[in-house]
């Protein structure tokens, strides 16, 4: 496979390898860097590409397994602190001083577990279908539905909370 | 869209229920100036996934060069064979010498020549001695 054939099939998904990145590892940068990792990992791998009939789920998958590798090693290495943290603040709708909503349920949906991130990540903004979304994950429909369900809910409350928070 | 249609789509949305379709139709009516008040607080929701699906990967792309990697098999086979080339060489090759031992061989070449040169007149000569010979028999024959 040519480079220029290579890149036809792949970048056209860049983005949507990046947004996932971008909502797995919070980091501009990193995200940026996970997606150049990932494709040079499917450049390396460009002869099983073709028998993949749908190369932008197997880049997915590829972009989802290296990121949460990533915050595994993170999480091990130097930077638990910054994790544990998140682990305490168990209301961050209050905590932050976001005037602006959308900024405040990015961050919320950073407090999301992995698992439900993705999920939330791949149905809400990307819009795929639950049985594709059930691949990616190597999961079942139920089991994504429920993730998004309580993904979506949990938005919810953090949301209403801070906005109650001045009343109340 | 009434109302109490985009309610039960939310219900329905927070169960995880809707299809793409139905979502799609909760975020249109969210982006729309007519938003019902009790209802507002789940614009920003709606808002940030049409915000985080602008989001756009702007680095630059870096793959190795092809060439090195499309030559890569036949650089393998050069070298192996140009290994083999060299082993055999190897146990084929004539013993070199030094400049030294090659003048010592033409001085060695050069000295057989002179001596054989040497033999052969001498051995010219030594016919000669055959009559010497046949001189010295006649002359015993005759003073015995």
């Amino acid at each position: 496979m040519k480079q220029g054939e290579f890149l036809d099939t792949v970048l056209p998904f860049k983005d949507k390898l990046y947004r996932l990145a971008r909502r797995i590892l919070v980091s501009n940068d990193e995200a940026e860097d996970a997606v150049q990792e990932v494709y040079l990992k499917l450049w390396k791998n460009k002869q099983s590409i073709k028998k993949y009939k749908n190369p932008e789920a197997f880049a997915v998958t590829m972009t989802k397994n290296y990121c949460l590798d990533r915050l595994k090693s993170k999480q091990a290495g130097n930077l638990k602190i910054v994790h544990s943290n998140y682990a305490h603040s168990q209301n961050v709708a209050r905590e932050i001083e976001a005037n602006d909503g959308v900024a405040l349920v990015f961050k919320i949906m950073e407090t999301l577990p992995e698992q439900q991130k993705i999920v939330l990540q791949l149905r809400d903004v990307e819009q795929y279908e639950f049985s594709e979304i059930a691949q990616l994950l190597d999961s079942n429909e139920t089991a994504v539905r429920v993730a998004l369900s309580r993904a979506r809910k949990t938005v919810r409350e953090q949301l209403i909370q801070y906005n109650n928070y001045g009343i109340s | 869209m009434e109302l109490a249609r985009i309610e039960q789509l939310l219900e329905t949305y927070f169960e995880g229920d809707t299809t793409l379709q139905e979502e799609a139709t909760l975020r249109a009516y969210f982006s729309s100036a007519e938003v019902a008040p009790h209802l507002q607080q789940y614009q920003s929701l709606f808002a940030s996934f049409a915000k985080a699906q602008a989001e756009s990967f702007t680095r630059e792309i870096v793959l190795p060069k092809e060439n090195k990697i499309a030559s890569r098999w036949w650089v393998g086979v050069a070298a192996s064979l140009l290994v083999a080339v060299g082993v055999f060489g190897f146990f084929n090759q004539e013993p070199s010498l030094t400049t030294e031992e090659k003048e010592a061989l033409a001085a060695f070449e050069q000295t057989r020549e002179a001596f054989k040169m040497i033999s052969q007149n001498f051995n010219e000569g030594a016919e000669e001695l055959a009559y010497l010979q046949k001189f010295n028999e006649t002359k015993n024959k005759i003073l015995k």
